[in-house]
């Protein structure tokens, strides 16, 4: 019996983002994880995905036999979700696939499990994408584009290879944050 | 005669508009009077910082932040939670998510600073302990996707809602916050400009007294333009600190725009 190897997707709490469920919920995207030896993909499919997710599940699993398993949303926050992927004593650590929401991106990071991010490029003002360019650029994610979603899980194999730490060393101000709340507060020792 | 009085008439607007203007300028400028302060956690000089957590991504990358802050590991840089005797969290309505990580937040810092520097010596008069923090909610000033033409409406309810709020502190035997810190989304920014405008008529001596300065972090999300609340604050807060080099006032940032590294 081989470990587990678990692909976490999530599209966000505030916007939905039918795209990437179709796309990573389909026939095309299981065999894919299968051929990089996953065994599962669950998904947090959002507030009003959860039809869109049972109709593209039923579809897809006529093909594989991978467990596909979604919820709605984790109040608790989706820390826990991040170190199942990551994996541990008995799991291969899998991979996170993520809207490009700034929270899950960083809960990602600190976990230390690879990252891909698919920015929704149908909402305005899209600098999401320019997150998703600047970190990739850095090599600290895979930048992920909807219709190669397969090539961008190949991707992040080669990433976990250069597994970078988060936050990255001396990345911010001399005294951090609280350098320069002291200045304002004229705290001055 | 007449002519005098028309003269009157038309120097009384513009001498009105430049007292208004300098008024602004001085309430706004960060060099105006700053409180003396004798040490970090006085017990005569109670402390209070404010926090907006704007929900979703704001609260996220705010969180992450002073996560990283309380746990640095060097101890010039370790933020102490104790160094504010007041926490005010304020989150948007109906946003019981960013209220339930204030929360945690709180719990897991606030025993953070009691070990550091006073391990094995007696606890001096100094330490106030883990001091007080609260958790008030304020209408949402717009919601996603919400119709611009509306979002006055709901922005005057948002202001009046912050308005109360600050003056309510001293009400319940607090001052102003000290110290703002936000960084967006548009409930943040009403916050702030409530903040000025209390500023701007002095209300209960805020401006002599140096309270509510102010601090704007633009998102760690935003890379090449800045965002609509980082725009507008950018030019009004005290400090307006961005997180990747290409938002630096000197190249495509606004106002006070000062890159600093990444604090998330």
């Amino acid at each position: 019996m081989s470990s587990s190897k678990l692909c976490f997707l999530t599209v966000g709490a505030t916007a939905s983002f039918s795209e990437l469920i179709e796309a990573a919920v389909s026939p095309a995207f299981l065999t894919a994880l299968e051929s990089q030896g996953y065994t599962e993909l669950s998904v947090q499919y959002g507030q009003d995905g959860q039809q869109l997710f049972e109709k593209c599940k039923t579809v897809a699993q006529g093909t594989s036999k991978l467990k596909v398993t979604g919820f709605d949303l984790d109040k608790l926050g989706l820390g826990k979700h991040m170190r199942r992927a990551k994996g541990g004593k008995d799991a291969d650590e899998g991979v996170v696939i993520s809207h490009a929401g700034s929270g899950s991106i960083l809960d990602a990071l600190r976990t230390g499990v690879p990252l891909i991010v698919v920015p929704n490029e149908t909402l305005l003002d899209n600098h999401q994408v320019e997150l998703a360019e600047a970190l990739a650029e850095q090599e600290y994610v895979v930048h992920g584009r909807l219709p190669q979603l397969p090539k961008a899980l190949a991707d992040a194999e080669k990433l976990r290879q250069r597994a970078k730490e988060w936050p990255p060393v001396n990345s911010g101000p001399e005294r951090g944050l609280k350098g320069i709340l002291d200045d304002e507060m004229g705290f001055l020792d | 005669m007449h002519i005098i009085l028309t003269l009157l008439l038309l120097t009384l607007p513009l001498l009105t508009t430049t007292a208004l203007l300098l008024r602004a300028r001085w309430i706004l400028s960060p060099s105006r009077t700053k409180p003396i302060r004798h040490g970090r956690r006085n017990p005569k000089e109670p402390t209070h910082l404010l926090i907006v957590l704007g929900s979703g991504g704001h609260t996220a990358e705010m969180l992450s932040m002073l996560t990283r802050a309380v746990n640095e590991p060097s101890e010039r840089a370790r933020l102490n939670l104790r160094d504010y005797s007041h926490r005010t969290w304020v989150v948007s309505e109906g946003d019981s998510i960013s209220a339930q990580r204030a929360k945690e937040f709180e719990d897991a810092a606030s025993g953070f600073g009691q070990d550091s520097i006073m391990a094995g010596k007696v606890k001096r008069a100094t330490d106030m302990g883990p001091g007080s923090y609260e958790v008030v909610t304020v209408p949402r000033a717009r919601k996603i996707h919400q119709s611009v033409y509306s979002a006055p409406v709901s922005c005057a309810q948002t202001f009046w809602a912050c308005w109360s709020l600050l003056v309510k502190q001293l009400e319940q035997g607090r001052d102003y916050p000290d110290l703002i810190l936000v960084n967006g989304p548009a409930t943040a920014t009403v916050l702030v400009f409530a903040s000025i405008a209390l500023r701007f008529f002095n209300v209960k001596g805020c401006v002599t007294r140096g309270k509510m300065r102010t601090i704007y972090v633009e998102s760690w999300a935003r890379v090449k333009k800045m965002s609509l609340s980082g725009t507008m604050l950018s030019r009004v807060v005290d400090r307006c600190l961005v997180q990747w080099p290409q938002l630096d006032a000197k190249r495509n940032g606004t106002g006070k725009a000062k890159y600093v590294g990444m604090l998330v």
